[in-house]
């Protein structure tokens, strides 16, 4: 079945006199269609000029997240179908440089993300009773895309306070589940700087957007929970600090 | 050293800009969007032990189980390394699983063979009905990350990247590229970049970049239809044991699974909507293999344009090597100085890239010879954390 929508983007270009205003194309699409299919068909047959980013089209890259009818999404994700309005409106996310239309640039999601951070995790039992031979244990990549969704909905991240927001405090708590000894403690550091863990509000409005489940904000929970025990074991070696 | 300017900003693209940086050029790449929003990042995600392409395709079989070993090394944190299966469902599946099993040997892909019962101990998900199993070194890429990986450390290396830069028109005089002209969606200002050579590594749409330069390329988009379904149903790459085919893969990624895939040849690489049937399809040939996939909730469903190079002779279309090309003009159609790369796959873009840039030094008579094979990738996120160089001064003359 076809369905008749309408996308209302947002268009901009950083250093253009033109101010930002929304444009509205109007397409015939399949619904079961994405935004991303949707974004694409505009890009083909009515404007090549129009920015946005994509790739996997099934949410492994993390490249498409906008604000999509007022909530972070993944566009290739979306169905045009699953909203009960014909006119969907896009804006890229928020407290990101803007480099044209819904493209943003993620050089600040990464700002305090340790390139080092170990992407790969041991998979879920699925319930085999052998290894293949060569195989010493079963991994995959973590769940976090680095979309950046839940960053743009945190209503500390990108204020006047410089959160380093809840996508870095998760990749920090999967960290620290991974590593031993003296890599500990830097990690802690890290997320109980004045950067760090204290500042998030606990809106929860991160794990709520997060396209791939990573929960961001029970990362936050269980920094806190650990970093408020060595706070309340520890008070002799904080002197020494001191 | 010579600018050398690329065209085409997905696998091969980043691939060849890595390699080109490491042996002394400079070089401009240009994507007309983000980078990798072709084929590559639609790509499925399996890095290729080369055992599909065993006994029909060997040159592509022994492409895939050298680079398999290379990017195991050079890129890990983009691969989940869990091995894959090859599954009989049928006699006619085992009758051609031996033919499998010598083709794998004598093209160096480690194959060992399994009983029903042991290749259910490691894949319970797998269908009752299996009449045995061969396992291979297939792995999961990210298949976005692992370009990245080549991104980041080509541009480290001095690469300039220009993604939302469409080329325009490609200039020749006297029978010579001199450069490329340029739109810049960012600014919406169109510019002339000059340089010494100019390669065409725009996978399926390769066609229309060579068009620019009054060539043409035969080239051909070979779509094929994915569906990502929600759960992780097995670790192991699952391939249905018989020649190359429809709905014959379940990739596992993260969370999800990824059911594949179809092909058919289309003429526009972006008119290429997945047809409902090959959605019922691969499901339903995949599920014979997984069952629990048949029933899972499907997450998304997209297609991706094989960059196939044209073939009269082959009887189907998935008897067409995915084997890669290197196009010199100059020897074909008297241009000098501009290069097409045709065909190849995700898995060996790094060999694609080694071939070009060999052909590049013979045309500019550099004697450089290849560092990729044994240079660690740097990590995707530096393409992000790392401070980019003037990347607007590089592109001028």
């Amino acid at each position: 079945m076809k369905r008749k929508i309408r996308l209302k983007i947002r268009r901009h270009r950083p250093g253009s006199k033109t101010k930002p205003r929304f444009e509205t194309f109007s397409l015939t699409i399949d619904e079961d269609s994405s935004v991303l299919d949707a974004l694409e068909m505009i890009l083909a047959e009515q404007d090549p000029t129009l920015m946005f980013r994509r790739s996997c089209h099934h949410s492994s890259c993390g490249t498409c997240g906008m604000i999509i009818n007022g909530e972070e999404r993944l566009a290739c994700i979306t169905r045009v179908s699953q909203f009960e309005e014909r006119t969907i409106t896009l804006e890229p996310l928020s407290g990101f440089p803007l480099l044209g239309d819904l493209a943003v640039d993620m050089v600040p999601f990464h700002e305090d993300i340790d390139e080092r951070w170990d992407y790969l995790r041991d998979a879920e039992d699925l319930g085999g009773t052998k290894l293949p031979e060569g195989i010493e244990r079963f991994e995959r990549f973590e769940n976090c895309i680095e979309c950046g969704c839940c960053v743009s909905v945190c209503p500390v991240t990108g204020r006047d306070k410089p959160f380093m927001g809840p996508a870095v405090l998760a990749a920090l708590n999967r960290e620290l589940q991974k590593v031993e000894g003296e890599k500990i403690q830097p990690l802690l550091d890290q997320a109980g700087s004045e950067r760090g863990e204290r500042l998030c509000n606990r809106t929860l409005a991160c794990s709520r957007v997060c396209p791939t489940a990573v929960y961001p904000a029970r990362h936050i929970m269980e920094l806190r929970v650990r970093l408020r025990g060595k706070e309340a074991g520890a008070g002799e070696e904080e002197e020494e600090e001191e | 050293m010579e600018h050398i300017i690329i065209i085409g900003g997905g696998g091969a693209g980043a691939a060849l800009a890595h390699d080109l940086t490491l042996r002394g050029f400079e070089v401009s790449l240009f994507e007309k969007g983000e980078l990798t929003s072709g084929t590559t990042g639609r790509h499925h995600g399996l890095l290729h032990s080369g055992a599909r392409y065993a006994v029909h395709d060997r040159a592509a079989a022994v492409e895939c189980i050298e680079e398999n070993h290379i990017l195991r090394t050079i890129a890990p944190q983009a691969l989940e390394q869990n091995d894959g299966l090859f599954v009989a469902l049928s006699r006619d599946d085992e009758e051609y699983g031996k033919s499998l099993l010598d083709a794998c040997r004598s093209s160096g892909i480690d194959a060992k063979r399994l009983s029903a019962a042991e290749a259910r101990a490691l894949e319970p998900a797998l269908t009752p009905d299996i009449r045995g199993a061969l396992q291979v070194s297939d792995a999961t890429m990210d298949a976005w990350r692992l370009a990245m990986y080549f991104f980041a450390t080509a541009r480290r290396n001095g690469a300039a990247l220009h993604p939302f830069c469409e080329v325009q028109g490609i200039d020749i005089r006297a029978g010579r590229v001199t450069g490329v002209e340029v739109c810049d969606y960012k600014t919406g200002k169109t510019k002339t970049v000059k340089g010494d050579m100019v390669i065409n590594a725009a996978g399926a749409w390769a066609g229309r970049v060579a068009a620019l330069a009054g060539i043409d390329v035969p080239i051909q988009p070979g779509p094929g239809v994915l569906v990502a379904v929600e759960g992780r149903v097995t670790n192991m790459v699952i391939n249905r044991m018989h020649p190359a085919g429809e709905g014959d893969i379940i990739v596992p990624q993260r969370g999800l699974s990824i059911l594949g895939t179809s092909l058919w040849l289309a003429d526009d690489p972006e008119d290429i909507s997945p047809p409902k049937e090959h959605v019922d399809r691969i499901t339903a040939l995949c599920a014979r293999m997984v069952p629990a996939v048949g029933e899972a909730v499907v997450r998304s469903v997209w297609s991706a344009a094989r960059p196939l190079i044209r073939d009269a002779e082959a009887s189907s279309p998935q008897q067409i090597s995915r084997t890669f090309e290197c196009y010199d003009h100059k020897v074909i159609h008297d241009v000098e100085g501009i290069v097409s790369l045709l065909g190849g796959k995700a898995t060996t873009v790094r060999a694609m890239a080694e071939k070009t840039a060999d052909l590049i030094c013979r045309k500019t008579g550099r004697e450089v010879s290849c560092r990729t094979r044994t240079t660690p990738l740097i990590p995707w996120r530096s393409f992000f954390s790392d401070e980019p160089g003037d990347e607007s001064s590089r592109s001028a003359p």
